[in-house]
């Protein structure tokens, strides 16, 4: 009786940590799938994040997730001149295809510009704070207006409604962001604006 | 003061590659002239025959690649892909097969795959495994180091009394010897081919692995318990001998810094390892002793001077240590269980298979990080 | 006897601080017999001094003098404010007396070497100074105290790195750090400037580290250095001994000589076996290290109420007469110094700022000395040959051992030239300190840390410009946001409010116009007919 005892000891001993090895796998299987879906993120938002995000309207779309979508629809990627030659390497990686030229028709790549305000000669008509997409212009009716330097993403729209051209795009350095946007980040998340 | 480098950082050891094959080179030297000893000068010829073809093929290469041949040729690094390849195929070997092995080496093996530090594969192993599968009668046609060539020990075996002044005659030293050992490697050149087919035929015996096996015993014990010399060319002692040059040519080159210790001493201890399991007293000859594997065949050459070649090995440390037992449990496995005697050139070629993927998942932990090693937390999507 | 009780601290846990063995390194030939021949030569007084105030990119200036006018010396010039971990405040001062010329930019000999905005001061050789007071008691100050002591006298890092020295205490906390580390190793095979200082002055700097003691409420204090200085130890043991009775206790610990072993990281490990973790600061693992020489610079700000003016550097090369060590003037060109040691121009190959080994090459003789400046060497003709061809890595792995930070760059070389970046991050490429180890030891002449600095700028800009995307994508649907918002408040408010009184409301200063308000509706139009006029004739300009 007892040898038998102990040959179903064994095989329930051995049993039970073949089953327990198989549980641990299962779940670590389970979370690096888990894990991998979470990475993988809807096309237009992998599209959208590969566009600069200048909200200049070159490629004829008002914004860039609007042109990220026309492009997960078919539209050519090839239309956003502020993102340089990066976004169109990225772009035809993502979508998988051949690399084409940008389109002559959408603009020219350009070094980063910001757009300044000739501020003796602003009238203070406020058109180029409607234009501005990312609010970086100040300035109130009839007051001079001024672009906030590092809040401008130099998408030029301000330039064409500015009724006497006292803008100018200037070349400069990007702004870096690394001490400032987190904090941005943190404050505003909290009035309910989605990213 | 010494000079400073003209560009950043200003210092500089001053050691270049040219200098590490140099010395490598250097290391070579006693094993070869051991082998000269035991082998007659059918060593030096595969060397030479070997150097020359090497020499022209990686200047054709250079050429045909549009590389600057002088300050390539200059890094060495064809002759020691040739010495490597030379001392590894059979002395007294035909200069075809010599040729055929190094072209293979230093073209295909390594100036198609990029040449100097591009290729996976230590050159000189693919050439020699490249033989040893296409011309396998004639690559393991290893003389016993006594009958090399028309040894004083075969005319006492086939019964022909010989005088002293005959041995001496017939001394693979001598200038007899040479000329054998010439017409082995130029059959063309013989004036009475037949003799030397036969000749070559009635000598192309076992292996020495085999042949050690077979006896058992230590030949050098067996050879100081019986009183004699253990240079001379009748006792046996010849790849014991030949193993001890080599492993002090390893030692220099340890002492030197050329090659980290990691990877000789993986393999060395692996094989006595594995041969101190699995050897009982007694039992069929097939397993050895630990001495025996690593003292009669080529583990020392394998393990100080072929495995440790930078290019196609495990560079890491960790990767370095299981890139060593890799290649010794191999080269212990395939002489014991497999088809082939000896396994060096298998047993790196499988090691080279293994090294990228052992560099990648035997990394040191990084100053700072934890076990895991946790990269630097950053979007995954980035690509500059 | 010491290696006994290395031992016993190391199996019997008695004392956590002894030298042990640190991972990698090299141990290159050094050349600091030269400049040591010599004693320190004190502050020299050029006949123009151009002291930077510019913070670089991220910061802002506030001049506190004007062109034309007559400072005195210690008289604060500018306070600039830059942002490198929170934000910083670093006051200069006026090295000397004189008068200021001019305010532009010009070339600094730190790290980078780029353009910073510049005070030109002509000094009137009076070096008249204004008042100043030194605090002996420094412990009557308190901790606060003295930070702000030494806030207010500009001291930031001496030995290269400059991160301000306040700050760096004041990111200690209350409790305060279980060591403090004065890091006298100097492994650069030129540099002797700290050794110098110890030599010579010592005392100072052993006051000085206890100041820092006292301000950061460290419980040890660890003074560490080379075994092969044996001068410097010998001046630093004597000081030791001598403000023993004073209640701050300050240690020396012996460490092995190799390069790089005054590196931070690597140093605390060697002292202390802590191993500090990647991304935290080292307070954050309860060491904090001060070099030697900004423990000097503290000691003339809280003892002797000298703000930072001068620092210690090192001036050598085969090109100069008379190798030394200067206790120099911030502002001072590099040209002048070079002149003060004897330079032979016609034998001068090449100017080094910073070691042999971090070092770069001065790109002007115009530079000036910043409060980073730790050696200047000029080369000669036989000192620098042609560089060595680059060769085929043939991944030998020399590199990998003489890493300090246990990374592997034959590998990371590969994927630097591939581009991999997922790889070099898992690899440590930001791990890499640039100590040029590798470099040192590469037998294929590769230049590595130049690749690697190359790809961690790449994938930083990289970093950068993702950041930015993702700041002007918010900003632009915040704004869609906002313009929704207030929308959606004025159609709530006109179907809640009726709009007649609003109006009124707004009308009601309208149609009470005063005069001048008149007058600048007129002056208004006047401007914007002006403006438009202005318009229509650049066009027509434009299009003729």
């Amino acid at each position: 009786m007892l040898p038998l005892i102990s040959h179903w000891l064994t095989q329930l001993i051995i049993g039970a940590g073949l089953l327990l090895i198989c549980v641990y796998a299962l779940q670590k299987i389970y979370q690096y799938v888990h894990q991998q879906l979470g990475i993988q993120k809807s096309l237009v938002t992998r599209i959208n994040r590969a566009l600069p995000q200048t909200q200049c309207g070159q490629c004829g779309h008002p914004g860039c997730l609007p042109y990220a979508r026309a492009i997960s629809l078919g539209e050519a990627s090839n239309k956003c001149p502020p993102g340089g030659l990066e976004t169109i390497l990225e772009l035809a990686e993502l979508l998988n295809e051949p690399v084409r030229g940008l389109d002559p028709a959408h603009g020219q790549f350009r070094d980063f510009s910001v757009a300044v305000i000739r501020e003796d000669e602003c009238i203070g008509c406020t058109k180029c704070i409607q234009a501005c997409p990312v609010d970086a212009i100040l300035g109130g009716p009839k007051l001079m207006h001024t672009v906030i330097e590092s809040e401008c993403t130099g998408c030029d729209l301000c330039v064409e409604p500015c009724p006497v051209d006292c803008i100018d795009m200037a070349n400069h350095i990007a702004p870096s962001l690394s001490q400032t946007t987190p904090l941005y980040f943190a404050t505003h998340n909290s009035l309910g604006v989605s990213t | 003061m010494s000079s400073l480098k003209a560009d950043t950082p200003f210092q500089h050891t001053g050691r270049n590659v040219a200098q590490l094959m140099q010395t490598l080179l250097y290391a070579l030297l006693p094993g070869i002239a051991a082998s000269l000893w035991f082998f007659g000068f059918g060593i030096l010829i595969n060397i030479v025959i070997a150097i020359t073809f090497a020499v022209l093929a990686e200047s054709a290469m250079l050429r045909l690649r549009n590389r600057d041949i002088r300050a390539h040729l200059s890094d060495r690094s064809a002759l020691v892909t040739a010495l490597l390849f030379a001392i590894a195929i059979p002395p007294g070997s035909p200069w075809w097969l010599v040729a055929l092995g190094i072209l293979f080496s230093i073209v295909i093996a390594k100036h198609l795959y990029g040449g100097l530090g591009q290729n996976p594969f230590n050159p000189a192993m693919c050439g020699y495994a490249m033989l040893l599968l296409a011309f396998p009668i004639e690559m393991t046609g290893w003389h016993i180091p006594n009958e090399v060539i028309n040894g004083p020990l075969t005319a006492d075996a086939l019964g022909i009394p010989i005088t002293t002044a005959e041995r001496e005659f017939l001394s693979p030293l001598g200038w007899n010897g040479f000329k054998q050992a010439l017409l082995l490697a130029f059959p063309f050149a013989a004036s009475s081919a037949t003799d030397v087919k036969e000749f070559v035929d009635g000598l192309a015996l076992a292996t020495p692995l085999i042949e050690f096996k077979m006896a058992g015993k230590s030949a050098l014990l067996a050879a100081r318990e019986s009183g004699a010399s253990l240079f001379a060319r009748d006792s046996e002692t010849a790849w014991e001998i030949i193993n001890i040059s080599y492993l002090l040519g390893g030692l220099f080159l340890l002492y030197r810094k050329v090659i980290s210790w990691h990877i000789p001493l993986a393999i060395i201890s692996t094989i006595f390892l594995l041969a101190a399991t699995f050897y009982a007293p007694g039992s069929v000859a097939i397993y050895g002793t630990p001495y025996l594997h690593l003292f009669g065949s080529a583990t020392m050459i394998g393990a100080f001077f072929i495995a440790t070649d930078p290019v196609s090995a495990a560079t890491t440390r960790p990767g370095k240590l299981v890139y060593g037992i890799i290649i010794g449990a191999s080269i212990y496995s395939i002489r014991v269980w497999g088809s082939y005697l000896d396994s060096i050139a298998f047993a790196v070629l499988f090691g080279n298979f293994c090294a990228p993927f052992l560099d990648h998942y035997c990394r040191p932990r990084i100053f700072g990080h934890g076990l895991r090693g946790k990269p630097r937390p950053t979007d995954g999507t980035i690509k500059p | 006897m010491s290696a006994l009780k290395q031992f016993a601290a190391k199996y019997f846990g008695e004392d956590p601080v002894f030298a042990r063995r640190t991972f990698g390194g090299i141990q290159p030939p050094t050349f600091k017999e030269h400049s040591l021949r010599s004693r320190i030569m004190s502050s020299p007084i050029p006949p123009q001094l151009t002291i930077p105030i510019g913070p670089g990119n991220s910061g802002e200036i506030s001049l506190l003098v004007g062109i034309g006018e007559r400072v005195l010396k210690y008289q604060k010039l500018a306070v600039m404010t830059f942002y490198a971990e929170g934000r910083s405040e670093v006051p200069v001062h006026a090295p000397t007396s004189g008068v200021i010329i001019s305010i532009e930019d010009s070339v600094v000999a730190d790290h980078s070497q780029q353009q910073q905005r510049c005070i030109t001061l002509a000094s009137d050789g009076h070096d008249e100074a204004k008042k100043i007071e030194g605090q002996p008691d420094y412990v009557r100050l308190g901790s606060a105290g003295i930070v702000s002591k030494i806030r207010d006298a500009g001291i930031i890092g001496m030995g290269g790195a400059g991160f301000p020295t306040a700050d760096k205490l004041a990111g200690c906390g209350d409790a305060g750090p279980e060591f403090l580390i004065i890091n006298a190793a100097e492994c650069e095979p030129y540099i002797t400037a700290d050794e110098a200082l110890l030599r010579e002055r010592a005392d100072s700097v052993v006051m000085g580290a206890k100041i820092l003691k006292q301000a950061s409420a460290a419980r040890r204090c660890i003074f560490a250095i080379e075994d092969t200085k044996p001068d410097a130890i010998a001046a630093l043991q004597q000081a030791l001994k001598e403000q023993l009775s004073i209640a701050a206790f300050c240690e020396l610990v012996l460490i092995p000589s190799k390069y790089p072993a005054g590196s931070e990281r690597q140093l605390i490990q060697c002292v202390t076996g802590i191993e500090v973790t990647t991304g935290l600061h080292p307070t954050e693992n309860g060491v904090l290290m001060h070099n030697v020489g900004t423990a000097y610079a503290v000691y003339e700000a809280i003892v002797n109420g000298k703000p930072c003016i001068s620092r210690f550097t090192t001036l050598c090369g085969q090109a100069l007469k008379t190798p030394k060590n200067f206790e120099v003037l911030i502002g001072t060109a590099t040209d002048y110094l070079f002149e003060l040691c004897g330079i032979e121009p016609t034998n001068k190959q090449k100017s080094i700022l910073g070691g042999s080994l971090m070092g770069n090459e001065l790109t002007s003789d115009k530079a000036v000395i910043c409060k980073t400046t730790n050696c200047l060497i000029a080369a000669s003709a036989n000192e620098i040959p042609a560089s060595a061809p680059e060769k085929a890595c043939i991944r030998c792995g020399f590199c990998a051992d003489a890493c300090p930070s246990r990374l592997l760059p034959q590998q990371l070389l590969a994927f630097s030239r591939t581009s991999d970046t997922t790889q070099l991050l898992e690899h440590g490429l930001f791990d890499c300190i640039d100590c040029g180890a590798c470099d040192y030891v590469c037998p294929s002449h590769i230049p590595l840390v130049s690749t690697f600095k190359e790809s961690k700028t790449l994938i930083e800009n990289h970093e950068q410009s993702l950041l930015r995307s993702d700041y002007w994508q918010h900003r632009f649907q915040f704004r869609q946001y906002r313009i929704k918002k207030e929308k959606d408040q004025v159609l709530s408010r006109k179907k809640e409010v009726p709009e007649q009184p609003v109006q009124i409301a707004e009308q009601a200063p309208n149609t009470q116009n005063n005069e001048a308000d008149i007058i600048s509706k007129e002056q208004a139009s006047r401007d914007i007919a002006a403006a438009v006029a202005r318009v229509k004739a650049r066009r027509d300009e434009k299009n003729k």
